[in-house]
């Protein structure tokens, strides 16, 4: 895009999109190294976790002040309004994302070397995988189609969540020794989940800078897990 | 039962309601040079819309088209129609001074008459009613009423018009408008001279009006055409690039040009 004619309003613009990016960057770091601490029981990596939120907090609250004194200074018009309405939307997204984040890393050590069944990491690193895949585009892709198809790929996101839910039932049904450890990593399965919904905003408020134009409403929406609950 | 509400938005409407003013294939020359280029356009009545666009864009050549100002100058000359309520008047039988009565125009520098508050609104009056002086008190009051100037000047009407701050002087100049009751009224840059609390009566007195007449105003300041008009026509170069809801054109522009423009990125 052109530059301004007054520079330092770039600048004032780059200083908001630069900390998204980094919010954005951290946001992955987090949920990767939650996911990698549960997997591996690494409470040391969990703890790194908790201490990054704190810096997800002071980003969002940098973002906020830097935004509405942007918004105040120079009355931003058009794409540059929806740029700054939507890096603080994105910003409170990024900054959930961080606290999820943060409670599957306290959870660790609850969940401990339990003797909850490893073949359960699996599942959860590979709905991890996905969300990651998702917080990577997210943060990357600037063009509209991808940013449409992304928010409609967290479908995906719930059908392993779903799949997720169902192995932990089997697991507390089977050995009533599983369920404290259980209960803790369905925990950490939900988090995952709604991180893949706050993704979703994301996508949704990236494309509406982008275009100006809001995706339709109608998005799919699976949540088997009420059903299976009380089939089980 | 309450209803059910509709997930659907109902933000995005066009640019409806009645036409006032009607501009169709519009050309304007200064001598050889062609400043306006094809403007077609329909005012909607009792409602704001605003031109903005870089100086020499032809945004207050538009203007000035509307009320046929421009024939006080000579080599300039307007091709295409301009409708009001469906009659053209660019029409050579078009009388001038009854146009002008229905057509109001206020400019940048306030232009009070060399006299006082009340003559200043009484002889616009007089040119065109005789009326009684009683009636005519009446009308003046209504007038410095609608350009929420009464209260300031009732007990000195008889002080000169000059003596008024810019912002009353230029409210005074509304009410000289309005008080010949025009159906349209349009603004050039109302309000560029005056500081930001006078500026913000102007607007409040324009939000007022708009209930009663069609209004134009040629501003160059964005925030103010965001701020007080529900339609926004943004012109470069003298052709009419984007016409629009003010919400629209202030948010998510169709055409780059605008954009550009309002973001400040040229201009």
């Amino acid at each position: 895009m052109m530059e301004h004619t007054v520079a330092s309003f770039d600048e004032d613009l780059n200083q908001v999109g630069g900390l998204i990016r980094d919010m954005g960057g951290l946001a992955g770091t987090m949920v990767a190294d939650a996911t990698r601490a549960l997997t591996h029981s690494d409470n040391a990596l969990a703890q790194r976790v908790v201490s990054d939120d704190a810096v997800m907090d002071a980003r969002q609250r940098e973002l906020d002040t830097r935004a509405i004194a942007l918004i105040a200074k120079r009355q931003p018009m058009a794409h540059d309004l929806r740029a700054v309405v939507g890096a603080i939307r994105v910003a409170g997204d990024l900054e959930r994302i961080g606290d999820l984040a943060k409670n599957i890393a306290k959870r660790v050590g609850a969940v401990g070397e339990s003797a909850a069944p490893r073949e359960l990491s699996h599942s959860i690193e590979a709905m991890a995988d996905l969300v990651l895949e998702q917080i990577a585009a997210v943060t990357e892709e600037h063009d509209g189609p991808t940013l449409a198809r992304l928010r409609d790929d967290d479908e995906r996101i719930d059908e392993k969540y779903t799949s997720v839910f169902r192995e932990l039932l089997t697991y507390m049904m089977e050995d009533p020794r599983n369920i404290t450890p259980c209960t803790h990593l369905l925990f950490c399965a939900k988090n995952l989940e709604r991180i893949g919904d706050h993704v979703t905003n994301i996508a949704e408020n990236a494309y509406y800078v982008l275009t100006g134009e809001q995706l339709p409403p109608n998005r799919p929406k699976v949540d088997e897990t009420a059903m299976s609950a009380t089939a089980g | 039962m309450k209803p059910m509400l509709s997930p659907e938005m109902t933000v995005a409407e066009p640019v409806t309601g009645k036409a006032k003013i009607e501009v169709k294939d519009l050309n304007f020359y200064y001598g050889d040079s062609k400043a306006l280029k094809n403007i077609t356009l329909a005012l909607p009545e009792r409602s704001v819309t605003a031109f903005i666009g870089p100086s020499g864009c032809g945004k207050s050549t538009l203007l000035r088209v509307l009320n046929r100002i421009y024939e006080l100058y000579p080599k300039q000359r307007a091709e295409g129609q301009v409708l009001l309520d469906g009659e053209n008047i660019l029409d050579r039988s078009q009388d001038l001074n009854l146009l002008r009565t229905k057509i109001g125009m206020v400019f940048q520098k306030p232009t009070p008459f060399p006299m006082s508050i009340y003559e200043n609104i009484a002889f616009g009056i007089r040119l065109y009613e005789k009326l009684p002086k009683s009636e005519i008190d009446g009308r003046v009051e209504q007038a410095l009423r609608r350009a929420a100037l009464w209260g300031e000047v009732k007990d000195k009407l008889d002080a000169s018009g000059l003596s008024l701050s810019g912002g009353q002087q230029q409210r005074l100049c509304i009410a000289r408008t309005v008080a010949v009751q025009p159906e349209v009224i349009l603004l050039d840059e109302p309000a560029s001279a005056l500081d930001p609390l006078s500026t913000a009566k102007i607007e409040e007195l324009i939000d007022e009006l708009q209930a009663e007449y069609t209004i134009v105003i040629v501003t160059h300041n964005m925030q103010q055409a965001a701020r007080v008009s529900s339609q926004t026509a943004f012109m470069y170069l003298g052709e009419l690039v984007e016409f629009d809801r003010t919400e629209k054109i202030f948010t998510s522009p169709r055409e780059k040009r605008t954009q550009d423009y309002i973001t400040g990125r040229f201009g």
